[in-house]
């Protein structure tokens, strides 16, 4: 960001000692402010911030839903005398380790990017988002494979937790797929929002789906 | 640097930013379809006024019935008057009051408005998404109506479906709250600078996105077990074989959990921008900064953490580990410390201050007043031992709404009188207000307070037939006088109809900027606020939201936005 508002930050860290200093700068004092964004002559994009800061709150909130999930299963886990279990289909360890290396990819196509490689990164980037989607085809075959067996969502409560788990997993997946096909097919000239920052944001999001896969899998693996 | 970085979602402040003057065209786009954070604000408003008369009527059609029942009732006897519908009017009524009236109002409403306005910033963080949660709102508020009026069984599974849909609302506008007040404050706004409202709103927003997600796990469950037929809840079929008591224990205790783990959260979420509301006003109209402000942001803090800890005190009466009810019952006593701090710095902060008495600040006193007395009859709630033991549904239902209820709603309507000049360039008529404020003042305390005697009665242990007799007239003449009150209590709100309809069309003009003399920004631009908000200058923040009685400043307030050399010193 070029340095048109360094002089109104002096000004401000001047005044900061005068009032009630003391809590962390004021927001954007760093990056070149957020607030200045809207001005009439310094019209740029809006800071990145914004979107990271967002991308945090969003996944606590997510995390405490799906750990309300959690606690309803472990609750009734431990009060039922009848819990039936249910044998996880052995395609969930493939589908584990296609979404591990999602993430690996993700991240080398990261280092691409800031190697200024874009052609390599575009790669990578395509090979990620494949993976996210074998993932979910992976899933749903998983699915096939239990109602083959004859486990349905209504069969026992494992079975119930077994699809809610990973439904409502896949859609919050599917919403990352999303995020990085808007990172593939997006114009970034155009955009208020530089490339690196998109693909960053994605990755936390992508990184927090897949760690959240694998605690599901133990929460679902060692109280089965 | 690229020239024109406009994408849709950012097009409405940006434009507005480059060509102040031009109004948006259209009355969709102006109206309906307006990112604008004042347009959203207000048509939050709105929508809780609809619903707090809906709700209102609800109400009123409750306590008829329960002294009058052969009276003929629309909505009661219209749609076969069973039990059902009964239990039907009480789940609108909690729902619209709860969700859409103390949920929306101080919180989406007013900090949708305010929040970007008393921070210094344009916009709320992400303007898109405030459009799509008023209208994920509209949406639950029609689904919620519709479930009352389909039939029973799957009526509850629609309201079920609305609640999920309200909560996922609510997520995204915490989620704009939070990234808003973090990262798009103005010049100079630091945290220790904050109003008091923002940290309210700020604080609100978190524990927000922390419950409301609690809450739409639980309402995915229970829609899956009524739609997929699992057995996440109803103790159904395949535990059939179990001794019954243990099914009956185990599985209700599960959605109770995760009930209560929502809504005893939720009676936080509806009272922390109102304590953010009643000390602004308080400090505004009292001429005095707040007293112990900084504790005051750390006691907000404490309501919101020991709020989102206390939920476990739902279930002393269903059976819990006993040391749980320990923990649980000293997490809801520790509550009082917060709510201490805070009645201490009002009183501090109205400690011989030259108040002036205006209806904004009645309202302000009166959610002082009711929260205090709510307050009190809660502490009995959090003794574990007397909750399971001696009280009733009536001691709950008065304590709460009390409390919860109707205190918000107090703080709603003191912010109102506040705001309205902001809002829509009048002001509200003082004496139809204070007359109003009286009247609705002595009725809340005759409705509510009656209530409490009555769930304790129902729990006196008296043993001849005489006393008990005694017991059941007083009771059912108590319940005449309530049902009485709240008549005369809803009648009353005609008044502030009256007032708010007749001062929208013809109440006095303001023409000044800041007709309060208040402190914060929003009152550094034009009433009604501009469309631009603060137009072609950046805000820029010099001082703290409460610098009342300045010495040394001619005038006794200083506002955040008055750069140092321009405040005027006093001779």
């Amino acid at each position: 960001m070029p340095g048109t508002t360094a002089t109104p930050d002096i000004e401000l860290i001047i005044e900061n000692t005068g009032g009630g200093g003391g809590g962390r700068p004021p927001a954007g004092g760093d990056d070149g402010g957020d607030d200045g964004d809207y001005g009439r002559h310094r019209k740029r994009a809006p800071s990145p911030r914004r979107y990271s800061t967002g991308i945090a709150i969003a996944l606590v909130s997510i995390l405490m839903f799906f750990m309300a999930l959690s606690s309803a299963f472990i609750v009734l886990r431990r009060g039922s005398d009848v819990w039936v279990t249910v044998h996880l289909p052995r395609i969930l360890w493939l589908n584990t380790c296609v979404l591990l290396g999602s993430s690996f990819t993700l991240e080398t196509a990261r280092r691409r990017l800031s190697l200024a490689d874009l052609t390599g990164f575009r790669k990578l980037w395509l090979v990620t988002t494949s993976l996210g989607f074998l993932f979910v085809a992976g899933q749903l075959i998983a699915w096939r494979q239990l109602v083959a067996q004859g486990v349905y969502i209504a069969s026992n409560q494992a079975s119930s937790f077994f699809y809610i788990f990973t439904g409502a997993h896949a859609i919050h997946l599917l919403g990352g797929v999303a995020a990085l096909l808007y990172v593939s097919f997006r114009k970034f000239e155009k955009a208020n929002i530089l490339l690196s920052h998109a693909a960053e944001i994605t990755s936390y999001y992508w990184h927090f789906m897949d760690g959240l896969w694998i605690f599901l899998l133990a929460l679902l693996y060692l109280g089965k | 640097m690229p020239g024109s970085r406009v994408t849709n979602s950012m097009v409405t402040y940006d434009s507005g930013a480059n060509q102040p003057e031009k109004p948006e065209a259209g009355f969709f786009s102006r109206y309906v379809f307006s990112t604008n954070h004042k347009t959203i604000g207000l048509q939050y408003l709105w929508l809780a006024l609809f619903s707090v008369f809906l709700g209102m009527a609800m109400s009123l059609l409750m306590r008829i019935h329960l002294v009058w029942p052969g009276v003929h009732l629309p909505f009661l006897s219209t749609l076969n008057n069973t039990p059902d519908r009964y239990a039907a009017l009480t789940t609108l009524h909690g729902s619209l009051m709860v969700f859409l009236v103390l949920t929306a109002a101080p919180q989406a409403g007013f900090g949708n408005y305010f929040l970007p306005l008393q921070i210094g910033a344009r916009e709320m963080a992400f303007p898109t998404l405030n459009l799509l949660s008023f209208w994920v709102t509209v949406v639950s508020l029609i689904g919620m109506t519709a479930a009352f009026l389909i039939a029973p069984e799957r009526g509850i599974t629609v309201w079920i479906l609305s609640v999920a849909i309200f909560c996922a609302a609510s997520l995204l506008n915490a989620l704009n709250f939070s990234v808003t007040t973090i990262e798009v404050r103005a010049k100079g706004m630091t945290l220790p600078r904050l109003p008091l409202t923002v940290w309210a709103w700020f604080i609100n927003a978190i524990l927000g996105m922390l419950i409301f997600s609690i809450l739409l796990a639980a309402c995915v469950c229970l829609l899956s077990d009524r739609l997929l037929s699992t057995h996440f809840f109803s103790p159904l079929n395949f535990l059939a074989n179990q001794p019954p008591n243990v099914v009956a224990n185990a599985l209700p205790v599960l959605w109770r959990r995760l009930f209560w783990f929502f809504a005893q959260s939720e009676v936080y979420v509806a009272m922390l921008p109102c304590f953010g509301l009643t000390t602004h006003l308080i400090s505004t109209f009292s001429r005095k900064p707040v007293w112990m402000e900084r504790l005051v942001v750390l006691a907000l803090c404490g309501v919101g953490l020991f709020g989102f800890c206390v939920w476990g005190e739902h279930m002393f009466s269903s059976g819990m580990n006993p040391f749980s009810p320990l923990v649980f019952s000293l997490l809801a006593s520790s509550l009082g410390l917060p709510a201490t701090i805070l009645l201490i710095s009002w009183l501090g902060t109205l400690w011989n201050a030259r108040i002036q008495l205006n209806t904004s600040m009645l309202f302000a006193l009166g959610f002082i007043s009711l929260f205090l007395a709510g307050g009190l009859s809660g502490i009995f709630l959090a003794r574990h031992d007397l909750a399971s033991a001696a009280v009733s549904d009536d001691f709950i239902t008065g304590h709460f709404h009390l409390v919860m209820g109707v205190a918000a709603t107090f703080a709603i309507l003191g912010a109102l009188f506040f705001w309205f000049p902001k809002l829509f360039g009048r002001r509200l008529n003082e004496p139809l207000g204070k007359i109003h404020f009286w009247l609705t003042f002595a009725g809340v305390y005759s409705v509510f307070m009656p209530m409490h005697w009555l769930g304790l009665m129902t729990h006196s242990r008296v043993s001849s037939g005489r006393q008990l007799a005694a017991v059941v007239a007083a009771g059912s003449s108590l319940r005449v006088f309530i049902t009485v009150a709240t008549l005369l209590t809803v009648l009353a709100q005609g008044l502030f109809l009256i007032n708010f309809l007749w001062s929208l069309f013809r109440g006095e003009k303001v023409a000044e900027c800041n007709p309060w003399r208040a402190t914060t920004l929003e009152w550094s631009v034009g009433s009604p606020t501009p469309a631009d908000g603060f137009g072609a200058s950046e805000p820029v923040v010099y001082r703290g939201a409460y610098e009342f009685s300045v010495p040394g400043v001619a005038e006794d307030f200083v506002p955040q936005h008055l750069a140092p050399e321009q405040v005027v010193k006093a001779r």
